[in-house]
């Protein structure tokens, strides 16, 4: 049996005995992926809980279980660690680590070293978020957007939410230089931009929002934080400060953020649903440069989040139109899925499920976002259930059943061993109805007048909180038992081989399973497209050892 | 641990070889990604600059007046001690490619003589602001108080001590660059053959330069027409 | 491999040039009134930038990446901009704004909304 990635690696810094330093200063962009996907799952089941303690909460009208107060601080623990230390760095950072470098033929990223450091300017960062917990002040309550002037005058501890998630904001963009860097010089011979395979140009495309779109809430995090020691008046009305130019500078990050957060999402579908369908991708091209024009219009709306917020007239119509468009290339790629399904052999394996229901999922959450797109429906839409709704069905139903589907997809790949298949199935058909029944009922509260970030509520809303809650609870079972099972597959799986799911793209051609320290045996060449089927079977075959075609 | 390097060679179907560009020793890697992060730079001080631009064109006269206060006689100093030592980086990492190592060196040790005497002149020039009782935190800029000047100005001196002190930042970060450089080519990992930390600390020193280029006349020379104390 | 003395001219040409630049900056103020030399100022920064990219940051010969990426960190710079001209430009709220109140007649804040702790 030959070594895999698990049994050696590269440290940052000498060489050290023990293993568990050797993981701890591991240069390998399989165990930085690895070592990233753990913190953020005990994250994620942190933000997890909160969410359902306030479900807990909102069960009936009135005061349960904790007070206002504390329901602001829940909720902004929730969005805080859901965007910055869960989904913002969640798919490039595990799956980007893990799968891009293996996919375009490279033995590690561009910069390692660089890769390792980021990792712990990540952990450090989140250690910042976590620490204001224990601090006197208590945790922020200003929502994760920290809106001025509000997150200027509380008493909570702002200031070490805004340098961590300034922290963490540096991290994001050294993972899209890594990134960007790796895809532009690594690739391996013959492999042209049209050649790669799709997750490779979600990456591509969301390593660019992070580059450009993250220095400026740095700055803005930076500038609320002189506010709040200096009094600089930036973004204070009682100094002639615009508090409205916060959440501009604000949203022209964060909005972009949102395609950073889907794009590799995309890609993750891009790549699942030809292997299952075992047919060639649906307009390659189209898929590709959408991702690419997503990123790019992604840019220029960010104004639509600002419509009740004082802005003129005019600014509003131009970024309610743009904002119609990014539905077109988000169209296109749905279009071409299904195109690619429509008569392609189709094995519903579990992450064809996850990607399948994805589509559903997914498509009411972005036609929900073009009706809040138009400017006179928001003023009616804005801050209500409808708008939570909404972005929990683009970013759970969209984001993270992707995320899920990636790691039902890339299990084997990582461990080398297959996970229970049947039990993974109750647990998507767990979530799938869990997801829903805790979502849609939001969409009518919210359409008839609920507001946001209440933990209180008229009565006449409480059956749609009720569904809410039973939803919840079926989906944090789900959530709970599809953990089990990876943990189960893990430990217990049947072994197999490098190819169980008969996929195509080069992630797939490892000489062991799981793959060895540093990747391919040798670099292959690449003369082919990344998802050429012929009659349900792949085209290419490599011979492992010397990684020459012999098809 | 790059100097060994030996690239990987992939074969085609055809039987030809091609060379496979590896992580280590990737030159154009290495400037490529400095330019990427330099980009960073330029949009966060771009998103100051939008903030400044905002703010005087609510308050076109209040900025006049304000920024005519500043010394521009030392802001003027600054500028041209910036622009001789990004003229000295340059050159050393022009006797670095050529092979003179001695000399690189030589050029770089000017260049920190020259940061810290940029960092002194501001150091002055703060203090006597603070002596006119304008810097952050003082009543002349909190709203409400006798001593309270005009929303433009507080905006204006706010904006000011934010940009000039993040990048008085960036100038310290780069000495600490140049002399981590210094301590990496006596220790011989970089040299005129491997020498990308060089060139892309040059870069930085560059892009710090630059964005001075345009911090300079920002603040400095808005007022300058209208007369003004400038500074005394 | 590299030509030294040309290259070392190059760094001197460019020297001096930035030099007179910073000199005509200076200058600008006599030919402008009070708070309208802004665009010239920009303007005059704009080469200066221009000549430290392409000698001292080697620009020049470079490969079309580089310069593409700061092609397009100028659109959106010049999108950014564009669209605050546009909103402050058609602000309709100016009237129940507070944060442009006049400041100079009574030289004391009238408007002093939320108190700010610290």
């Amino acid at each position: 049996m030959s070594k895999s990635y698990f049994d050696e690696t590269h440290c940052a810094i000498g060489h050290p005995k023990s293993t568990f330093m050797q993981w701890m200063l591991t240069v390998d962009h399989k165990r930085i992926g690895l070592m990233y996907a753990a913190v953020m799952f005990t994250f994620f089941f942190i933000a997890v809980s909160t969410a359902l303690l306030m479900r807990f909460e909102l069960f009936a009208p009135g005061q349960q279980f904790i007070d206002g107060d504390t329901f602001n601080q829940a909720f902004t623990l929730h969005g805080v660690i859901m965007i910055f230390l869960f989904i913002v760095p969640g798919i490039p950072a595990v799956f980007g680590n893990i799968v891009m470098p293996l996919m375009i033929g490279a033995k590690d990223v561009s910069f390692p070293r660089l890769n390792w450091f980021t990792f712990w300017l990540y952990i450090f960062g989140s250690a910042i978020a976590i620490a204001s917990l224990f601090t006197d002040a208590g945790f922020a309550d200003t929502g994760w957007t920290f809106y001025a002037p509000y997150s200027l005058n509380t008493g909570t501890n702002v200031i070490f939410t805004l340098v961590a998630a300034f922290v963490l904001g540096m991290a994001s963009i050294l993972t899209g230089l890594n990134f960007l860097v790796t895809i532009h010089r690594l690739r391996a011979p013959g492999m042209t931009f049209f050649k790669m395979p799709l997750f490779v140009w979600g990456i591509y495309a969301t390593a660019w929002i992070q580059l450009l779109a993250t220095p400026v809430v740095g700055i803005t995090l930076i500038l609320a934080i002189m506010e709040k020691y200096f009094g600089i008046g930036i973004f204070d009305p009682s100094k002639g400060g615009d508090p409205v130019l916060f959440e501009h500078l604000f949203w022209i990050y964060s909005h972009p953020a949102v395609y950073l957060m889907i794009l590799p999402a995309f890609g993750i579908m891009s790549e699942i649903i030809p292997v299952f369908s075992r047919r060639e991708i649906f307009g390659y091209r189209t898929i590709a440069l959408s991702s690419a024009s997503i990123a790019g219009i992604g840019y220029l709306v960010w104004g639509h989040h600002l419509y009740t917020s004082g802005m003129a007239d005019i600014a509003k119509t131009v970024f309610s139109l743009l904002t119609f468009f990014v539905a077109i290339p988000t169209g296109i790629k749905f279009y071409d899925w299904i195109a690619t399904m429509y008569k392609g052999k189709i094995v519903l394996s579990t992450p064809m499920l996850w990607a399948m229901g994805t589509i559903i999922t997914f498509a009411i959450g972005g036609l929900t976002g073009v009706t809040i797109a138009m400017i006179g429906v928001d003023i009616h839409l804005q801050d209500t259930y409808y708008t939570v709704a909404h972005f929990h069905y683009a970013m759970l139903g969209g984001v993270v059943f992707l995320f899920f589907a990636g790691m039902h997809y890339w299990f084997p790949l990582v461990t080398g061993k297959m996970y229970d298949e049947p039990k993974a199935k109750i647990a998507f058909y767990m979530q799938f109805v869990g997801f829903n029944l805790l979502w849609f009922p939001m969409f009518i509260a919210g359409f008839l007048g609920m507001p946001r970030r209440y933990f209180d509520y008229l009565p006449e809303f409480q059956i749609y909180h009720q569904f809410s809650f039973f939803g919840a609870l079926l989906f944090v079972a789900g959530l709970v038992f599809m953990f089990w099972v990876f943990y189960k597959g893990w430990t217990k799986g049947e072994k197999v081989g490098p190819n169980p799911w008969h996929a195509t793209t080069l992630e797939w051609h490892m000489p062991t399973s799981p793959p060895p320290l540093e990747n391919h045996s040798k670099v292959p060449y690449v003369d082919f497209d990344p998802y050429e089927y012929h009659h349900g079977e792949p085209v290419v075959k490599f011979d492992y050892e010397t990684m020459r075609r012999i098809d | 641990m790059a100097h060994e390097y030996i690239p990987e060679i992939s074969t085609d179907r055809d039987g030809t070889e091609h060379v496979v560009q590896g992580w280590q020793d990737d030159f154009y890697g290495g400037k490529l990604g400095f330019w990427l992060f330099m980009f960073t730079e330029v949009l966060m001080f771009g998103a100051m600059f939008l903030v400044l631009t905002y703010y005087k064109m609510l308050h076109p006269a209040d900025f006049v007046a304000a920024s005519a206060s500043l010394n521009r006689f030392l802001g003027g100093t600054n500028t041209v001690i910036l622009l001789v030592s990004a003229l000295t980086m340059g050159l050393s990492l022009l006797k670095m490619r050529a092979g003179d190592v001695k000399g690189a060196k030589l050029m770089i040790w000017a260049t920190i003589i020259l940061a810290l005497m940029f960092l002194s002149i501001k150091a002055v020039e703060w203090t006597a602001e603070y002596n006119h009782g304008v810097f952050l935190g003082l009543d002349a800029l909190q709203s409400g108080n006798p001593h309270s000047k005009p929303f433009g100005e507080i905006l204006f001196f706010g904006m000011y001590f934010t940009m000039t002190g993040i990048h008085g930042f960036h100038i310290i970060i780069g000495i600490g660059l140049m002399v981590w450089l210094l301590k990496r080519i006596n220790a011989g990992k970089v040299s005129p053959e491997h020498h990308i930390l060089h060139w892309n600390i040059a870069l930085y020193w560059d892009i710090v330069h630059l964005i001075w280029v345009f911090v300079f006349p920002y603040f400095y020379m808005i007022g300058a027409a209208s007369g003004g104390t400038g500074g005394h | 491999m590299i030509d030294y003395k040309s290259e070392r001219v190059m760094y001197y040409k460019v020297l001096v040039g930035l030099l007179l630049l910073t000199a005509v900056t200076f200058g600008l103020p006599y030919i402008f009134e009070a708070g309208a030399d802004l665009p010239a100022q920009m303007f005059i920064a704009v080469i200066k930038a221009w000549l430290i990219l392409m000698f001292y940051m080697h620009l020049k010969g470079e490969k079309l990446i580089s310069v593409m990426g700061i092609f397009s960190l100028m659109i959106v710079l010049v999108f950014f901009i564009i669209v605050l001209v546009v909103d402050v430009a058609n602000f309709q709220f100016k009237d129940e704004s507070h944060i442009t109140a006049p400041q100079h007649t009574t030289g004391v804040t009238k408007h002093v909304t939320v108190p700010v702790k610290h």
